[in-house]
């Protein structure tokens, strides 16, 4: 239910532009881009900060927007999966996952491509696979068997990837 | 894109189409389904595994701005006809039940109001305002509970909770268990786990008042399958209803056929006249979705002290939990027992199967879901090794069906032919020094270090045979295909296949541009949309595709190839035999300078038909389908390494190698991305996940803090090598979705069972292999 006295007036840099917006203080960042802005691309695959389908980096860190509160995320700035690249184009770790075939019904990659987005910019280097395994146990995938998500990932991170 | 071995499209491990939108976040899944006036639904479910409902009060919350309806059970059976999903068969009990709880719930999550609101907030504060009592009944937990004198009755039309009965017997049974050496019995109670898909269940119906058409946007495996089922429900008439599928969070066996929310959110947005989105949440899906595997086995060999296996006895109870759906009931069970017997040469076999109702969510399919068999036959080869004193392997190699044995009948009479189990087996083995893991093994003794090894093989109807098919109770049916070249000499194919991650736009377009001579890039695979696609039930399960959508891709391929070498015989004045079409220029044959642009001869069929050769057919079209010819087995065989902590019972899986043969591949990326997840969700099954019930029917593991998925480091680094034989048919791959899920769980058992062997620990007969199991086993803590 909504009403007038519970609404917060909040303003987000999400992808490099100011969006202003009205919401109510309960909504979770997921929502407020999800439904607010229409950025379906983050998805929302446990509601419970278990499965990171709805991962985003704020502010240089990946964090879970399902648990985030949208006025939160008020003054600060949001990347979502349709920031990473220019329109049309891929990020160089989209780029490695498609050429590993990394995912296949897609629910969760949004995620793992904000997961690795986040690990590169905090300056991860190269890993072992291992490592790689490691980093990206708070994302869930059920297609996979992750074997080619960490292949990819691999190969991103042995090329010149910046986030 | 990297190029195949011959140059052709099908062997080339392309990038996949899909993944353009996927990996930029412009799929389109159910909650990305916006628009204006698109309402929100939420189910209220039942907190009681089994109830009377006493009062339900709607009032508060009806009266909750926001809220457009609140449909309880009663008004939901106004607006929809009862569901019974179940075929007339012997031995067979379908319940009739209602698409929302009206008296009676009978489990956690049981569905008993829709509530309707402009968003999905609202809907949610509106439906903690439904007030519903509960009289408990006693729950019916398991099979033994179900099938106890007086137990309580799930149904007033399901005597003694007994949905299924079913027994067989092939060969000579009394007569092998007379005559054996040894007898040796094996139990296996399998837990309850699920599918899980990342996306939960979910559609949005919309009623057009101005044509009275009914669209469900649906999260789906069987569109077709769906749209006639909805139909009936709703009382829609099928050609006011279209059923369409976009991206598809995953399936794993969830998505096919209906679910009962499907009908009250489409008879709500009916009702309405107007549009209304439900998606499941996390809770829900775990919840109320349904859940797979719970099965108890009793097997037994009669077997000659020599390891050769004279017959085999099986006895089943399977967990059906509530409302039974349409294949769980009866095809389950019969493709667990008509598998059973495997790849191995049993002359004689006997089953008998009971399928218990009972206060648990629905029993659904779940990726390779006679997978029981597998792990309840292999587990007993493993036993009777170790009590004949032979390897595993030995054993095995003495009873496998090989090619040189073919064409044979399987232990349940069904005729095999080039099915490559045992190849897959010998290929295995000659990767495996079984001399050195012992070596090792008790090295690791010596330092307190406890390492297992085990192994696994198995066959699958992947599509399987019509003779098969037809023992199942289920059809096997042909694989229909629409593919027209447009004015620009681009294709279009439309398959009844609903891809939800298996990648049939990348593969079918492989396939398509072999036969046609045009680029990967210029064919466009149309799926999901009933008003488009042609018809099939099955849409995309059951391993089908590999072999039947590329069978119907060919098919139709060759048929307009054939018509636009007809118009240009007639242009570049030379039999049609002696054309081709190669980048889309159809030319003669050594004489490539001779050719026509495809797109000229597409162009003026269709827009200068006047200028075209008199007397051809300039319909570049086809609708046909392919019969599947003999149809076709896959198989696979698996070894796993595992090391067991003997003081926290963490089990480790430090190896796992598979060898598997689905024919040609299309793509290897895609095969090989098909059996790293499908190995990865039987490691789970087995490990980790648990669809967990409390004696009272609460429902325990509701979120992923309980409900366990693997996540990456859990997975080992699974290595992967492909038999390719080509079978005589004219099409040659066969499915590969499936195997890893039924063979890993074996090879993993086998490998914990193992290392529990060698330091006298117990065998496992229950799942999951939690570390309190592998401890209880060893005899560090006391049983539960």
């Amino acid at each position: 239910m909504t009403s007038p006295m519970t609404q917060r007036q909040i303003t987000v840099t999400v992808n490099g532009a100011a969006r202003a917006a009205t919401v109510e203080p309960r909504r979770t960042l997921a929502d407020f881009l999800r439904h607010d802005l229409d950025l379906t691309g983050t998805h929302l695959g446990c509601e419970h900060g278990a499965c990171g389908a709805c991962t985003v980096v704020l502010d240089g860190a990946a964090v879970r927007s399902c648990l985030i509160l949208a006025v939160q995320a008020d003054g600060h700035e949001v990347t979502t999966v349709e920031g990473v690249a220019d329109d049309g184009a891929m990020h160089p770790i989209q780029q490695a996952l498609w050429d590993n075939q990394a995912f296949q019904c897609g629910f969760c990659t949004p995620g793992f491509v904000m997961s690795i987005y986040g690990m590169v910019g905090e300056g991860c280097g190269r890993l072992s696979r291992q490592e790689i395994r490691e980093e990206l146990s708070g994302n869930i995938c059920r297609c996979s068997g992750y074997q080619k998500i960490v292949d990819g990932v691999e190969a991103a991170l042995s090329g010149e990837v910046t986030a | 894109m990297s190029s195949s071995p011959t140059g052709r499209l099908v062997g080339a491990r392309i990038n996949r189409k899909e993944d353009v939108r996927i990996l930029t976040g412009k799929g389109r899944y159910i909650d990305d389904v916006h628009g204006r006036g698109v309402l929100s639904a939420y189910f209220v479910r039942s907190v009681v595994a089994h109830g009377r409902i006493t009062r339900i009060d709607v009032e508060a919350a009806r009266a909750m701005p926001g809220v457009a309806a609140i449909y309880t059970g009663a008004d939901m059976a106004a607006m929809t006809n009862p569901v019974n999903l179940l075929p007339p068969m012997p031995n067979l009990v379908g319940p009739t039940f209602p698409v929302l709880a009206v008296d009676t719930v009978r489990h956690v999550g049981d569905p008993v109001a829709i509530v309707i609101a402009t968003d999905r907030y609202t809907a949610e504060d509106a439906g903690a305002l439904v007030d519903v009592d509960y009289d408990v009944l006693d729950p019916v937990i398991s099979c033994d509970d179900a099938f106890a004198p007086g137990a309580p009755q799930l149904f007033d039309d399901v005597p003694g909770n007994l949905i299924f009965t079913d027994e067989a017997s092939f060969g000579d049974v009394e007569e092998a268990f007379a005559s054996a050496d040894r007898i040796v019995t094996d139990v296996l109670d399998q837990h309850r786990w699920s599918c899980v898909p990342m996306e939960g269940r979910g559609g949005v119906a919309t009623y057009d008042q101005a044509t009275g058409g009914l669209t469900y946007e649906a999260s789906t495996q069987s569109a077709h399958l769906l749209r006639i089922m909805l139909a009936g429900f709703t009382n829609q008439p099928i050609n006011q209803l279209r059923v369409v599928a976009n991206d598809i969070g995953g399936g794993f066996g969830l998505k096919f056929a209906i679910c009962r929310e499907d009908i009250a959110v489409c008879a709500a947005a009916k009702k309405l006249g107007g549009s209304v989105k439900w998606t499941e949440d996390r809770n829900e899906n775990l919840t109320s979705a349904g859940s797979a595997r719970e099965e108890k086995l009793t097997v037994e060999a009669a077997v000659r002290n020599d390891g050769t296996l004279l017959g085999l006895r099986v006895s089943m109870d399977m967990n059906l939990g509530a409302y039974p759906g349409m294949a769980s009931a009866f095809a389950i069970p019969k493709q667990i027992l008509f598998m059973l017997p495997g790849p191995y040469k049993i002359p004689a076999y006997a089953y008998s199967v009971r399928v218990a109702a009972t206060n648990k969510a629905t029993y659904v399919a779940l990726r390779g879901p006679w997978a029981a068999e597998t792990l309840a036959r292999e587990r007993l080869l493993d036993k009777i090794a170790d009590e004949l004193g032979m390897s595993p392997v030995e054993l095995r190699r003495r009873n496998l069906i090989t090619m040189a044995d073919q064409p044979c009948p399987m232990g349940t009479g069904v005729p095999l032919e080039t099915m490559t189990a045992a190849e897959t087996f010998e290929r295995l083995v000659s990767k495996v020094d079984l001399d050195a893991i012992r070596a090792e093994q008790a090295a690791a003794r010596a330092e307190g270090r406890l390492l297992g090894f085990g192994i696994g093989t198995a066959f699958e109807p992947a599509p399987g045979t019509a003779a098969y098919w037809a023992n199942i109770g289920f059809p096997a049916g042909s694989e229909p295909m629409k593919m027209r070249i447009e004015a620009d000499g681009k294709v279009t194919a439309f398959t009844s296949q609903v891809p939800h991650g298996q990648g049939h736009e990348t593969t079918l377009a492989q396939v398509i541009g072999d036969e046609l001579g045009v680029g990967f890039d210029d064919v466009r695979v149309v799926f999901g949309d009933t008003d488009a696609t042609p018809y099939s039930m099955m849409g995309t399960a059951g391993s089908k595709a590999a072999m039947m959508a590329t069978g119907a891709a060919t098919v139709a391929a060759r048929e307009v190839k054939a018509k636009v070498l007809e118009i240009a015989a007639h242009m570049l004045e030379a039999s049609p035999s002696d054309l081709q079409i190669e980048n889309s220029v159809v030319s003669v044959k050594g004489v490539p300078t001779s050719g026509v642009p495809l797109a000229q001869i597409a162009m003026g069929a269709m827009l200068a038909p006047g200028l075209m050769p008199a007397g051809v057919d300039l319909k570049l079209e086809a609708d046909t389908s392919y019969d599947g010819e003999t149809g076709g087995w896959s198989s696979g065989s698996h070894a796993c390494w595992v090391e067991i902590d003997p003081d926290t019972g963490k089990i480790e899986i430090s190896r796992y190698v598979v060898v598997e043969d689905c024919g040609t591949m299309i793509n290897p990326g895609v095969v090989d991305g098909q059996v790293f997840g499908a190995v990865a969700m039987g490691i789970g099954g087995m490990l980790l996940e648990h669809s967990a019930y409390g004696p009272d029917g609460q429902y325990v593991a509701a979120t992923f803090m309980d409900y366990l998925m693997p996540s990456a480091p859990e997975i080992p680094e699974i290595e992967i090598d492909h038999l390719e034989y080509q079978a005589p048919t004219m099409i040659g791959p066969r499915g590969v979705g499936e195997g890893g899920t039924v063979i890993a769980p074996a090879a993993l058992m086998n490998a914990i069972d193992d290392a529990l062997r060698q330091v006298g620990g117990t065998r496992i007969e229950a799942t999951p292999v939690t570390p309190t199991r592998i401890l209880e086993a060893m005899g560090v803590i006391p049983r539960e």
